[in-house]
């Protein structure tokens, strides 16, 4: 595939991405040192078990979902998990291939990207439903909370029509123009919003495999 | 019997107990409600109680709601959705949020995010003291890790500090801190019902040699108690010191400082919870002992296990509890055991939060059991998934919270019965208390018993 764009959308697709993407990591990077000047978890005593061991067990949690019983009995909830992450992946991938690598985006790669944009669409729009109507959920949902679903089903939505129309060799369309101006205010918005857990993610999990792992809750099978 | 020259001392200690605790009485100043002045102090102190752990607890909740079945409050009480854990902890999270969070600055609202008013005081106050037990089983089915355990923790330490903390919690604290154990037993009451219980003991078939040391120089293993022991149960430690004794372990007890309970993690408190944590360790080091050995007690294993060090900044003895040294002493064969003494029960076995999930001893209490039991059956959730009983956290010692405890006690109930078992098991004092409570509240006819309470009377010797 060819990505035979205007100048404007040059300039959208990568100087203005660059330059959101920068600030990103720049926010990022102020978020991290912000937490990590806080003192860590300290553990003096003797261990019965490996910190370290106990850290991969736990970043690793995500792969295993009889791990957690809140997993374990929800498979249904973890595979919709898998698959939204998995499309949100590959879509945040799509805008840096497409501009970059336009070549790898042929029609097959194309259509599996596409698929799974569909799914999370899909999913998207059930854990709307969800966070309105299980009293569990609502009880402790934020607007952020609302929004950030909301913003996420609808990028995969206009991802997936760029995403037709660019196998049909339509590259600058106004799916096209949408999903990268969405993704720009991605960029600058998710820093400031829920969807930056991911940062966060890692070093919640690895501090929880630390302690836990230390203490010889984790891994002992594995001992 | 003590030799002449230990009878002395005891004597001695009888005729003029020493002044335990701290030289100067404290009364924590409690206070009924939230004021705006506490509320700006609480403003002031949130800071420092921010650590690594806190901070990604407060920023790192999604809301996705997989807490919802973890916690035994909101499962014993599904129609007060107010108890699910991430509501809870998001009493706490809309203040830091208010105050950290990037977004906030300029939308709070739209971020869940408040200031930190009486009502929301409030609010922290009833479900941070009320309805959680800090027993981490959400921070385990957590996709994040969010820690609540810890996040609880650092909240309830901010509302002590401004005098907000349930009034009996905080005596049992001040009783600790003014008396060098949370019962205000006295030195000499003490060391007599130490003799006393050893005595008992010697009368027991085939344990006339028997002793109870204390303060014995030197001794390997340093025996901490519950003051629950010496004043309401003297036969755990009787059944403590049969198994000790059955098994050639050289241990004593302290006259001082023999108290292995630390309520200061509950209150959040960490002076406190150091010092209390530091009598144990100069008992030690004046003992000359080399191991320091934990009793049945959950929260006091955890905090004598893994917490002295860390307030304490490392230490230079070894560490076991009654738990893990029967199990061991099994393993290399200086127990006998008589299974038929427990012939005609059915047991099961309650793990402790604290000594499970929050201390990583799950298989050595299980290793007791088996090799005193044929009939045992586990509760369907057990060793780290094991749902708190419901006495966790300091909750005994808040009675404006009993009627919650003992209806979040119904899941483990529940499980109770579903064993079938006559008597239930475990090794912490808080949960023993509850388990009777929920036991006799929830009409099962099972027997709480810990586990020297199972073993000393299968020994054969």
């Amino acid at each position: 595939m060819e990505n035979t764009v205007s100048h404007a959308m040059y300039i959208l697709e990568e100087p203005v991405q660059y330059i959101c993407l920068t600030f990103m990591a720049l926010m990022y990077a102020i978020k991290i040192y912000q937490m990590m000047k806080k003192p860590g978890p300290p553990e003096k005593a003797e261990l019965k078990g490996d910190r370290y061991a106990g850290a991969l067990h736990s970043l690793a949690n995500v792969l295993r979902p009889w791990g957690m019983e809140s997993t374990r009995n929800h498979l249904y909830f973890y595979a919709e998990f898998v698959v939204f992450h998995i499309a949100v992946a590959l879509t945040i991938g799509s805008t840096f291939f497409i501009p970059l690598v336009p070549q790898l985006m042929g029609p097959t790669v194309s259509k599996v990207i596409m698929v799974f944009m569909g799914l999370a669409f899909l999913i998207g729009l059930r854990r709307i439903y969800r966070r309105i109507t299980v009293p569990e959920i609502r009880i402790i949902s934020s607007p952020d909370d609302f929004f950030a679903i909301t913003l996420m089903t609808v990028f995969f939505a206009v991802g997936f029509g760029a995403m037709w129309l660019w196998i049909h060799g339509s590259p600058e369309t106004g799916f096209m123009w949408i999903f990268f101006l969405m993704t720009t205010f991605f960029l600058l918005y998710v820093p400031f919003s829920k969807i930056s857990h991911y940062v966060l993610y890692p070093f919640g999990r690895v501090m929880f495999g630390q302690i836990f792992g230390g203490r010889g809750v984790l891994n002992r099978h594995a001992k | 019997m003590a030799d002449p020259a230990e009878k002395t001392a005891l004597e001695a200690k009888k005729e003029k107990p020493e002044k335990l605790g701290t030289q100067e009485d404290r009364k924590w100043p409690v206070k009924p409600e939230f004021t705006p002045e506490m509320l700006a102090e609480m403003e002031k102190l949130l800071p420092a109680k921010l650590n690594r752990i806190v901070q990604t607890s407060l920023a790192g909740c999604i809301h996705c709601g997989m807490c919802t079945d973890s916690c035994h409050y909101s499962v014993s009480i599904p129609e007060d959705k107010t108890l699910l854990p991430a509501y809870k902890a998001d009493r706490f999270r809309k203040w830091y949020k208010y105050r950290y969070d990037w977004m906030a600055k300029v939308f709070p609202s739209f971020v869940g995010a408040q200031p930190l008013t009486k009502e929301l005081a409030d609010e922290m106050y009833d479900k941070l003291w009320g309805g959680c037990t800090m027993c981490r089983r959400c921070t385990f089915n957590c996709p994040m890790g969010v820690d609540y355990g810890m996040l609880t923790r650092a909240a309830r330490g901010i509302m002590t500090q401004v005098g907000r903390v349930p009034k009996h919690l905080q005596d049992t604290i001040d009783t600790h801190y003014n008396y060098g154990n949370n019962m205000a037993v006295p030195q000499d009451e003490f060391i007599e019902t130490i003799e006393w219980i050893e005595e008992e003991l010697q009368d027991e078939d085939g344990c006339a040699d028997f002793k109870i040391p204390i303060d014995k120089k030197g001794a390997k293993y340093f025996l901490t108690l519950n003051p629950r022991e010496p004043k309401y149960y003297p036969l755990t430690i009787q059944a403590s010191a049969k198994v000790l004794n059955a098994a050639g372990i050289d241990f004593t007890i302290s006259s001082r400082y023999w108290d292995l309970t630390n309520y200061a993690m509950f209150n959040g408190i960490d002076p406190d919870a150091k010092l209390f944590a530091q009598w144990i360790f100069d008992e030690m080091k004046r003992l000359e002992t080399g191991y320091l050995l934990s009793g049945e007690c959950g929260h006091g294993y955890r905090g004598l296990r893994w917490e002295l060090a860390n307030w304490l900044g490392g230490v230079p003895f070894k560490f076991s509890s009654m738990m893990e040294l029967m199990a061991e002493l099994i393993q290399q064969g200086k127990l006998k055991i008589d299974k038929s003494v427990w012939a005609d029960k059915c047991f099961t076995y309650h793990d402790s939060c604290n000594i499970a999930r929050s201390g990583g001893v799950m298989e050595e209490p299980r290793i007791v059991i088996r090799a005193a039991v044929d009939n045992f059956v586990e509760m369907e959730h057990n060793r780290e998934e094991s749902f708190c009983c419901g006495g966790g956290g300091g909750a005994l010692a808040m009675p404006e919270f009993s009627e919650r405890r003992i209806a979040a006690g119904k899941i483990k109930a529940d499980e109770i019965r579903a064993t079938g078992a006559n008597v239930v098991l475990q090794s912490c004092h808080n949960c023993t208390d509850q388990l009777k409570e929920i036991v006799e509240h929830y009409h099962i006819g099972a027997k709480v018993m810990n586990l020297a309470e199972l073993l000393a009377p299968a020994l054969v010797l």
